[in-house]
C-alpha cells in the first residue's frame, strides 16, 4: 500500500501563538532568582539579578570574548554541515557507500575531545584552527544522520515518476531527495547550533588565547560565582537565539508541509552485510590513522600509531595493567553513561507525547528544553557537580541532558507527522488522543525516535567523559586528560581507540535494535 | 613538521615585526629577530608576569629574539608542542618533565622559577591543618589523580595515609566553604587567593616546608635545541632572569602590566596582586640571592629526585642542565 498525505505541520513550522512561553520564562526567572537568594554564600549559583549586574559591569569584556567564540562556532557550523551535506549526497548518490561514510564519520565523531584538542593544537600552532575544527566536528554528525533519514523520507511513486523519464539517481537527489531532505536538515541544523558553541569553548581550553571557553576556566577556578552564570546565561542565550534563527529560516524556506509517507521503500541498493561493512570501516580507519601521522609527520612522542596502540594493549610486559587500568576506567564510565542514556531517552520521548496530548504545555516546555541543552556543558558540568554531588546524580543528569534534547525535537517531529488521512480514519472511529497516540503517532515517530537514540550515543559518551575530565575526576574521562598530563601517550592513544570503538558498537547495537522494530512498524526505512 | 613549523613561526614574526614597525616601534637593533614561542603551563595571569615584564620592556628584542607568549589551558599538555620544537622552551615542572623522559621526550630542565612547589594544604582558621600530623583524622578534598602527591608527603613526614579520607572533589574551593571536607589540596596561589578575595580567611602549609621538594615551573627544553639553539636558549632566559628579577621588585606594577597586555582575560587586579606577591616567597630564596633567579644546586636536585622516587619517577640527575643558566648569569 502507498499512502502518500499531507500531516500536521511538523513541529519546526508550527508558530508559538500564545503568551505562555513568556509567562513560564518569567517564572522560571523568578525561580531561578530565589533558588540563588537561597543559596547565596555558598558559592554554586548566583541569581538573575547577580548576573545583571556583573553583565552591565563587564559588558565589553563579555562582548569581546563572545564576538571571538560566536566567530569560531559559525565557521565550524558552516564547515561541519557542509561537510555533513556532502557526505550525505556521497551516500544517496552512491548507495553502496553509506554504512561505510556513516561508520567512518561515526568514529570520527566519537574521538574523544580530550584527546584530539592537544593533538589540534600541534598541528595549527596558535591561532584559532582547533577552535573551529572542534565546532565542525561537534556538529557535521548531527546534520548527517537526520538527512541521511531525510533523504530517504519520499514516497517511491516519485523515485518510479524519476526513472519513468529515464534520469538516474543525480535527478532523483536534486528533484525528490533534496527537497524531502530539507525538513530533516534544518531539524539538524537547530541541533547543531548549540553544538557548535560548545565544540569552540572546548577548543579553546587547547591554549586559546581569548574567549567564552577561556573566561569559563578562570571564572571557576576564582570561585567567581557571578562570572561563571553570567557566562552560561549569555552562551546560552546565543544558542536559543541560533536555534530560534534556524527555525525561523525553515519557517519560511518550508512554505509547504512536506509530504510524509507509509510506503514500501524504494528498493536500494545491495547492500553488504553489518560485518563487511564494519570491517571496511575498521580497515579504513586504520589506514587514516596511520597515513595522518606520516603525511602531518607527526612526532611519535605523543603521535601513537596503530602499531604503538596493538603494542601497548597486547605486546608490551605491562599490557595486562594497561588493560586493567583501561578496564576499570571504562566499568565506572559505563555506571554513569547507561542511566543517563536511557533516563534522557525515556524524557525525551516521553515529553514529546505529554506535549502531543496536551499542547498547551508546549508554551512552557519547548523554551525550557531548549535551554536545558543549550546551557554549555563545560560551564554547568562543575556546578551540576557541586549543586547535585559528587555521586551518580550529578553526572548522571548531565548525560542525561544532553540525550534528552534530540531525542525531544526528533520525537515531536515524528509525533506529528502522523499521517492525515489516517488520522482521519481514527476521526471517524471517534478515538480519542490516547487511541491516536499509540495507533498512529508513536509509530510515525518512531523512526525519528531511533535516529535520535543512535545519534545520542555519541552524544552522550561526549557528556560522560567532558563531566569525568571536569568534575568528577573518575572514568575513562579522567584518565584520558591525565594521561594527556603525565605524557602517557600510550594509555591516551589506548583510550580514545577503545572509547571509540565501544561508541561505534554501542551505536550499531541501537541501530539493530532500530532494524527489528521499523521492520514492524515504519518499513520505508529499513530497506 | 619541523619544517613546516619553521616557516609558520618564520611567516608569524615576519607579520609580528611589520606590525612592529607599523606603530612606529623600530626594533632597537637592526638584526633580524628570530622567531620563538615558550609555552606557558597555564592561562595567562601574574604567575608568568615576569614573562610579561621581559617582552613589555624589549628585553628579548635587544637579544635578537621576537617571543611568543603560547598561553597554555586546562588541555593544552606543554610537553608536545616542545618535542615538535613549535615552542623552544616550555614551562613544566619537575614530576611532569620526569614522566615525559620516561616516555621518551628528550628534555633537560634549564632553569627552576619556582624553588618550592606550589602545592599546600589549604583549610579554614578554626579547623587549621598547620603541619602534616594535622591531617590525621579530617578529610581531604582533592582530585584522586594526585594521591600520590598526598602519599609522598605522608611518607616523608610518617603520617599513616589511612588515617584520612580522601574526597574526590573538583579544583574549587567550594566544598572546603561549604563544610563538605575539612581541607583542600591546591596551590599557594589559586584557591586560597580566590578564597582571600571573597573575603574567607584561610591556613595553608607548604607542603615544601615539610619535604615535598619538587621544582615547579620549570623551563624545559629538547637535548636537540641544547645541542643546536644555544643561543636562543641564552637569550631567552636572559630575558626571563631579567623579567622575574624586575617583578620581584615591584609585584604590583606586574599585575597592573599583566593585565594591560590581556584585558580580555577577565583577570581582577587585586587578585592579580595578590597572587603576584604571594608567589614570591615560592620563586626566590637565600640560593636565588647568592647565584640568581632559576638556580639549583647538586643538594637541591638530590631532595627532588628523592621526591620523585616516592612519587614512582626514577630520575638522575642529568634530567637537569644548568650550562645555560650558568651562561645567563656569568659564572
Amino acid at each position: 500500500m502507498t499512502v502518500t498525505t499531507a500531516p500536521a505541520r511538523p513541529a519546526i513550522l508550527q508558530k508559538p501563538v500564545s503568551f505562555a512561553p513568556w509567562i513560564s520564562t518569567a517564572i522560571l526567572l523568578a525561580l531561578w532568582e530565589l533558588a540563588g537568594r537561597q543559596l547565596s554564600g555558598t558559592f554554586v549559583l548566583a541569581s538573575p539579578s547577580e548576573v545583571l549586574r556583573y553583565l552591565a559591569e563587564e559588558w565589553r569584556m563579555m562582548a569581546r570574548a563572545l564576538a571571538v567564540t560566536l566567530g569560531n562556532a559559525a565557521l565550524g557550523f558552516v564547515f561541519g554541515n557542509l561537510a555533513a551535506i556532502a557526505l550525505a549526497t556521497l551516500a544517496s548518490v552512491w548507495p553502496r557507500t553509506e554504512r561505510v561514510v556513516a561508520g567512518l564519520a561515526l568514529l570520527v565523531f566519537c574521538l574523544p575531545l580530550v584527546a584530539t584538542g592537544p593533538i589540534l593544537r600541534v598541528l595549527f600552532g596558535p591561532g584559532d584552527g582547533p577552535q573551529i575544527v572542534l565546532a565542525a566536528l561537534a556538529v557535521y554528525y548531527t546534520t548527517l544522520i537526520p538527512l541521511l533519514v531525510g533523504l530517504r523520507a519520499a514516497p517511491a511513486t516519485w523515485f518510479d515518476l524519476v526513472r519513468s523519464y529515464g534520469r538516474g539517481r543525480v535527478s532523483a537527489l536534486v528533484h525528490v531527495r533534496a527537497m524531502a531532505a530539507l525538513p530533516y536538515l534544518f531539524t539538524g541544523l537547530q541541533i547543531a547550533a548549540p553544538a557548535a558553541f560548545l565544540g569552540a569553548m572546548v577548543g579553546e581550553f587547547t591554549g586559546a588565547e581569548r574567549g567564552m571557553g577561556v573566561l569559563t576556566v578562570r571564572a571557576i577556578r576564582a570561585l567567581d560565582v557571578e562570572m561563571t552564570w553570567a557566562l552560561a546565561t549569555v552562551a546560552t542565550g546565543v544558542a536559543i537565539l541560533a536555534y530560534a534563527v534556524i527555525g525561523a529560516l525553515a519557517r519560511r524556506v518550508l512554505k509547504a508541509p512536506p509530504p510524509v509517507i507509509l510506503a514500501a521503500p524504494a528498493p536500494a541498493g545491495a547492500r553488504s552485510s553489518a560485518l563487511q561493512t564494519g570491517a571496511i570501516v575498521t580497515v579504513l580507519a586504520l589506514l587514516a590513522w596511520w597515513g595522518a601521522i606520516r603525511v602531518f609527520d607527526l612526532n611519535p612522542f605523543f603521535a601513537k600509531g596503530p602499531g604503538d596502540v596493538f603494542a601497548a594493549l597486547i605486546l608490551a610486559d605491562d599490557a595486562a595493567e594497561t588493560r586493567a587500568t583501561l578496564a576499570g576506567a571504562l566499568g565506572e564510565t559505563l555506571v554513569f553513561l547507561l542511566p543517563g542514556y536511557i533516563a534522557g531517552l525515556l524524557a525525551g520521548a516521553g515529553l514529546a507525547m505529554l506535549l502531543v496530548l496536551m499542547p498547551i504545555l508546549a508554551g512552557t516546555a519547548m523554551p525550557l528544553a531548549i535551554a536545558l541543552r543549550s546551557v554549555p556543558i563545560v560551564t554547568t558540568a562543575p556546578l551540576v557537580v557541586l549543586l547535585l554531588g559528587r555521586g551518580a546524580t550529578g553526572t548522571i543528569v548531565l548525560v542525561a541532558v544532553m540525550v534528552f534534547f534530540p531525542t525531544f525535537v526528533a520525537c515531536l517531529h515524528g509525533l506529528r507527522q502522523a499521517p492525515g488521512q489516517i488520522m482521519d480514519v481514527l476521526d471517524s472511529y471517534a478515538a480519542g488522543p490516547v487511541t491516536r497516540l499509540i495507533r498512529v503517532r508513536i509509530p510515525a515517530m518512531l523512526p525519528a525516535f531511533f535516529a535520535a537514540a543512535r545519534m545520542a550515543v555519541p552524544a552522550s559518551v561526549l557528556a560522560v567523559t567532558v563531566v569525568e575530565w571536569l568534575a568528577t575526576g573518575a572514568g575513562v574521562g579522567s584518565l584520558m586528560a591525565l594521561s594527556a598530563s603525565l605524557s602517557d601517550y600510550d594509555m591516551l592513544w589506548s583510550a580514545v581507540v577503545l572509547v571509540s570503538a565501544l561508541s561505534a558498537l554501542g551505536y550499531a547495537a541501537v541501530g539493530a535494535v532500530e532494524r527489528r522494530i521499523l521492520t514492524l512498524y515504519a518499513p520505508e526505512q529499513v530497506a | 613538521m619541523q619544517k613546516t613549523m619553521n616557516r609558520r613561526a618564520l611567516i608569524g614574526g615576519g607579520a609580528a615585526a611589520a606590525g612592529t614597525l607599523a606603530l612606529g616601534l623600530a626594533p632597537r637593533r637592526l638584526f633580524a629577530q628570530t622567531p620563538v614561542t615558550l609555552q606557558l603551563s597555564w592561562l595567562h595571569s601574574a604567575q608568568f608576569a615576569g614573562s610579561y615584564i621581559a617582552q613589555d620592556r624589549g628585553w628579548w628584542i635587544e637579544e635578537g629574539l621576537e617571543v611568543a607568549l603560547s598561553q597554555g589551558g586546562p588541555n593544552a599538555p606543554v610537553e608536545p608542542p616542545v618535542v615538535s620544537g613549535t615552542a623552544l622552551v616550555g614551562i613544566s615542572a619537575a614530576d611532569y618533565t620526569a614522566a615525559a623522559v620516561e616516555e621518551g621526550a628528550p628534555f633537560k630542565i634549564l632553569g627552576v622559577a619556582m624553588q618550592k612547589n606550589p602545592f599546600v594544604i589549604a583549610s579554614l582558621p578554626d579547623n587549621p591543618v598547620n603541619e602534616p600530623t594535622d591531617l590525621v583524622g579530617k578529610r581531604i578534598g582533592m582530585a584522586l589523580a594526585n594521591t600520590p602527591v598526598l602519599q609522598a608527603l605522608c611518607a616523608l613526614n610518617d603520617v599513616d595515609i589511612d588515617g584520612i579520607e580522601i574526597v574526590p572533589t573538583q579544583y574549587s574551593a567550594q566544598p572546603l566553604i561549604a563544610g563538605e571536607v575539612d581541607c583542600l589540596l591546591c596551590w599557594e596561589t589559586d584557591l586560597p587567593v580566590a578564597m582571600a578575595m571573597q573575603g574567607i580567611d584561610s591556613v595553608t602549609m607548604l607542603m615544601a616546608d615539610f619535604g615535598y621538594a619538587v621544582h615547579s615551573q620549570t623551563y624545559i627544553a629538547t637535548e636537540d635545541s641544547l645541542a643546536n639553539r644555544r643561543a636562543d636558549l641564552v637569550a631567552l632566559m636572559r630575558g626571563e632572569v631579567r623579567g622575574w628579577d624586575a617583578y620581584r621588585e615591584d609585584t604590583d606594577a606586574a599585575a597592573e602590566l599583566t593585565l594591560q597586555m590581556y584585558p580580555d582575560a577577565g583577570l581582577d587586579l587585586e587578585t592579580q596582586k595578590l597572587q603576584a606577591a604571594r608567589q614570591v616567597p615560592l620563586m626566590f630564596s637565600e640560593l636565588t640571592d647568592a647565584n640568581g633567579f632559576g638556580w639549583w644546586t647538586e643538594e637541591t636536585v638530590a631532595a627532588n629526585i628523592e621526591t620523585l622516587g616516592l612519587l614512582g619517577r626514577d630520575v638522575t640527575p642529568d634530567l637537569w642542565d644548568r650550562s645555560i643558566l650558568e651562561e645567563v648569569h656569568g659564572t
